[in-house]
């Protein structure tokens, strides 16, 4: 009972902290610019899709066969397609809109999920179906000791779990410390302010993508090593457990981000072992315990209660 | 309707027009610098577009043998048969053609702005054209020359195209003209009778146009999109003209004759030629959606509550209706009367509504927004894993009986007098009630103290409960009442298709009706309708561009917002999400990195 109720903590873990990455970019897009990027999943998707072509068809053989080699270069792969999708979004598709009605960038933003989701499904060779993704890291367990027998451990699962702590700390003490942060805090508060302080907020909000998208492009890349499969939908998918991840965390806050995201992926996997339903119901946990959430601590975990504007 | 409100109009009273990096819309500022080399020779410019369109027209467009089209043999000329018989694109060219060059040399008022219109209709149609054949038809060469025989035709008509352009802007686009002529009421009826009329016929033409798609006929996508910018620059030029705004100035003048007017002519097409049941059965199909999509108007048209999951009230209808049907797969082992069955569908959605709504006591702007997605998400969730035995999982729910009425079974071919109708028409005629109906309650809400409560919610929530106003009660009461026209629609959307299945209700599908409202227009009847219409006709029209349909609707959708974000038929008084609200304007609140900062809520009139 207990090592299957750990390893589903476990399982929870590496979900919920590769949903976490993604979400962060969700935040930190909402909090400048007061978006719901929706296309934002794609930009993960699209990430791994980036690092599935690379290493398709430019890696030589040996450095495909070496773990080591391949996964750093397709990290990087990964965050630079999806880098390069998110700027190129930001400048033609939403940067046009600023200042436009509300509803307005929020369609754009669907717009855009369903047409990346299309682009790579029909244009990407053999998209139409599941590909297999490589598996560039040391496979297998490791199975940690318990009272009552062990718990296994991926190592992708390990993997995914530091890689994503560290980008968020990385993250969090870059926002926190570097001109650059200062800068991006202040231009969430007060864009035309910050206009005034000398602040180019239009290369700020742009800044906001690309470090989304790293995330985004990294998650991609992890997620296909850790599951060796892609699909063209999963950026749909695990888009809206991340935004809720977002959301349940409080929406422009980094930690709680991370904090959302491990939230979703223990709901996601103790609800499905112990909830009546199984694991069919398992994402029907999820949104239930968003509405709650919101219904109840509408700011979320970490923000600061509602300021209703007179 | 709008009268005076077109999209200059809007923007010029809103203070978004002072906001640098809003961009126009329509790109005349360009366009005047462009042609102002032109403006001594506007006139000869414009004749002169006015010959070259005429002429490209009789070029030759291609050159060789299209494969599987309906000329074998060389298709030098035409290759594609037009609604109605009449020789397609080539006709619309020379028509815009002659037009252009009657405009340039008679003073009409504001010939300017019609020629302005005519010119876009041209180049729509020319590079439309042209990029079919060269994308479909073989590449590149198939519009320039081969086999000995030049065919150009289509960069000729662009060429002319875009010299009307430039000569109607460097004559200078003159305002548009208000026509107040007062004219005997009977003379205005006529007028009014014959708009419709011609409607009528418009209408029969979009949706026969082409024909019917697939592979049987390659063809219908292209010739359709042709026809659609044709149209569109057909009515440019109308309503540069100031014609189309006398009309709904007339029709507001006649409300109650138009009303009936317009029921009885949408209730004549089983006798235009789109009086087939293939076309009954889009048309139906269209219609559930409308009237789905004007429910949604009221939540989000009219109280400004963005709802992500509004297809989920559609497919509670649905399911209800199947259950209740006595197919062999439904839970409960009893077949009700279909108005009965229709009401329950539509209290049971609209109970549904009532508790989707209900968050919205707590959580605004887009958080709301979110709480409706995911409400959206557990509905297909649930449907998908066959809850309670109530939906058929991924079997779905096959089987359900046609409609019948006084032994009629709606699905039949019925003869009136000894006029032969369409099967399906029984179907037809009885959405056309159903969206009547949805209209009607639609208006009279609008007009309704209610209606004006959500529409200050919609502008200012905290001012709306401020002035007395019950912002709660009020807030669910529009998800009730949009869940309740969706459950109607439902119902008939059950017995229409005779499956239920939870793939109908997908994400895809509220993304879909809330971009039919935003297209057409938020918070305007016609506006949810044509929005609808189009968004569900464009797929049956492109089923040779299966693969692409997704991709071409979301980059549609990027399309629009970045160039009509008001929609086609935008309201004249809805100026929330237009008119930028300098106080919304701050990202207020917000820190992204911090998590000691206080996190951005601003509500957001969404």
């Amino acid at each position: 009972m207990l090592t299957t109720f750990l390893s589903q903590i476990v399982n929870g873990l590496i979900l919920g902290s590769l949903i976490g990455l993604i979400a962060l970019g969700y935040t930190m897009v909402y909090g400048i610019i007061q978006l719901i990027n929706f296309a934002h999943g794609e930009i993960f998707m699209v990430g791994a899709y980036g690092g599935l072509a690379v290493f398709t068809y430019l890696l030589p053989t040996f450095v495909q066969q070496q773990w080591y080699l391949a996964l750093p270069l397709l990290l990087v792969v990964g965050a630079a397609v999806s880098t390069a999708v998110g700027v190129l979004l930001e400048r033609f598709a939403y940067r046009p809109l600023r200042g436009a009605p509300k509803l307005a960038p929020l369609i754009t933003a669907l717009g855009v999920s369903v047409a990346l989701q299309e682009l790579i499904r029909n244009f990407y060779p053999g998209a139409t179906a599941a590909l297999p993704f490589p598996r560039v890291f040391v496979q297998g367990t490791v199975e940690v000791p318990v009272p009552g027998g062990t718990v296994p451990l991926r190592w992708t699962g390990l993997l995914i779990i530091v890689v994503s702590l560290v980008l968020a700390y990385a993250l969090s003490s870059f926002v926190s410390n570097s001109r650059m942060g200062r800068a991006m805090r202040a231009v969430s508060q007060d864009p035309d302010t910050a206009r005034l302080m000398g602040v180019d907020t239009d290369r700020i909000i742009v800044l906001t993508f690309v470090l989304g998208a790293v995330l985004a492009g990294v998650a991609g890349i992890l997620y296909g090593t850790d599951l060796g499969f892609i699909n063209s939908d999963i950026g749909l998918q695990n888009g809206l457990f991340a935004f809720t991840a977002a959301v349940l965390g409080g929406i422009g806050n980094l930690k709680g981000a991370v904090v959302g995201g491990i939230v979703i992926g223990l709901v996601k996997t103790l609800g499905g072992q112990y909830l009546p339903g199984g694991t069919a119901y398992d994402y029907v946990w999820i949104f239930v315990v968003l509405i709650a959430v919101l219904v109840f601590r509408p700011q979320g975990f970490f923000g600061e209660s509602e300021r209703v504007r007179a | 309707m709008t009268t005076r409100t077109d999209s200059a109009g809007t923007r010029a009273t809103s203070p978004a027009g002072a906001r640098t990096n809003v961009p126009p819309p329509q790109p005349g500022g360009r366009l005047d610098r462009l042609a102002a080399p032109l403006a001594p020779r506007a006139t000869a410019a414009r004749v002169a577009g006015g010959v070259v369109t005429v002429v490209g027209a009789y070029l030759p467009w291609v050159t060789f043998v299209l494969n599987r089209g309906p000329y074998p043999e060389k298709a030098s000329l035409q290759f594609f048969v037009a609604p109605f018989g009449v020789t397609g694109f080539r006709l619309h060219l020379v028509l815009f053609g002659l037009a252009a060059i009657v405009l340039a040399l008679v003073a009409v008022p504001a010939r300017g702005r019609i020629l302005r219109g005519l010119a876009w209709g041209v180049i729509a149609v020319s590079v439309l054209n042209g990029l079919y054949i060269a994308v479909q038809g073989g590449g590149l060469g198939a519009i320039t020359a081969s086999d000995g025989a030049v065919a150009f035709g289509a960069i000729v008509a662009l060429v002319g195209g875009v010299l009307l352009l430039l000569g109607a802007h460097a004559g200078g686009i003159e305002p548009r003209p208000e026509w107040r002529r007062q004219l005997n009421p009977w003379v205005e009826r006529g007028v009014l009778l014959l708009a419709y009329l011609a409607l009528l016929f418009v209408v029969a033409a979009v949706l026969t146009s082409g024909g019917q798609g697939g592979a049987a006929n390659p063809f219908s996508g292209a010739v359709f999109l042709s026809f659609l910018g044709a149209l569109g620059g057909f009515f440019a030029a109308l309503h540069a003209s100031g014609l189309l705004t006398w009309i709904t100035a007339l029709s507001e003048r006649h409300r109650l004759f138009s009303v009936l007017v317009l029921l009885v002519v949408a209730l004549a097409l089983p006798l235009t030629p789109a009086g087939t049941e293939y076309w009954m059965t889009v048309a139906a199909n269209i219609g559930v959606y409308a009237a789905t999509a004007i429910g949604l108007n009221i939540v989000v048209g009219l109280a400004g509550l963005l709802d992500l999951g509004y297809v989920a009230f559609l497919g509670i209808g649905a399911i209800v209706a199947a259950n209740l049907s006595g197919a062999g797969a439904a839970r409960f082992d009893i077949a009700l009367p279909f108005p009965v069955v229709m009401i329950i569908c539509a209290v049971v959605a609209g109970i549904f509504g009532a508790i989707v709504g209900s968050p919205t006591l707590r959580v605004r702007g887009d958080y709301l927004a979110i709480v409706t997605l995911a409400f959206g998400e557990i509905f297909v969730r649930s449907a998908q894993n066959n809850i309670g035995g109530l939906t058929g999982g991924s079997n779905a729910i096959p089987g359900i009986p046609q409609v019948e009425l006084f032994g009629t079974r709606f699905s039949d071919r019925i003869a009136v007098g000894g006029l032969r109708l369409p099967a399906g028409v029984l179907y037809y005629v009885l959405i056309v009630l159903i969206v009547a109906l949805v209209m009607l309650v639609f208006s009279h809400l609008k007009e309704s103290r209610l209606g004006r409560a959500w529409i200050a919610i919609r502008e200012d929530e905290d001012a709306a409960r401020a002035m007395g106003i019950r912002t709660g009660p009020i807030k669910i009461l529009a998800f009730l009442t949009g869940a309740t026209l969706a459950g109607f629609a439902g119902a008939f959307f059950a017995h229409k298709t005779g499956t239920v299945s939870y793939e109908s209700f997908r994400f895809t599908e509220s993304v879909t009706l809330l971009a039919a409202v935003v297209l057409g227009g938020m918070g305007t009847v016609p506006g949810a309708v044509l929005g609808a219409a189009l968004l569900f006709t464009l797929p049956e029209k492109l089923r040779e561009f299966a693969d692409y349909r997704l991709l071409l609707f979301g980059i549609a959708l990027v399309l629009i917002m970045r160039f009509r974000p008001q929609g086609l038929v935008p309201d004249r008084h809805r100026r929330a999400e237009l008119a930028h609200d300098p106080a919304d304007d701050h990202l207020v609140e917000g820190t992204s990195g911090r998590d000691t900062g206080p996190t951005p809520r601003t509500e957001v009139p969404a």
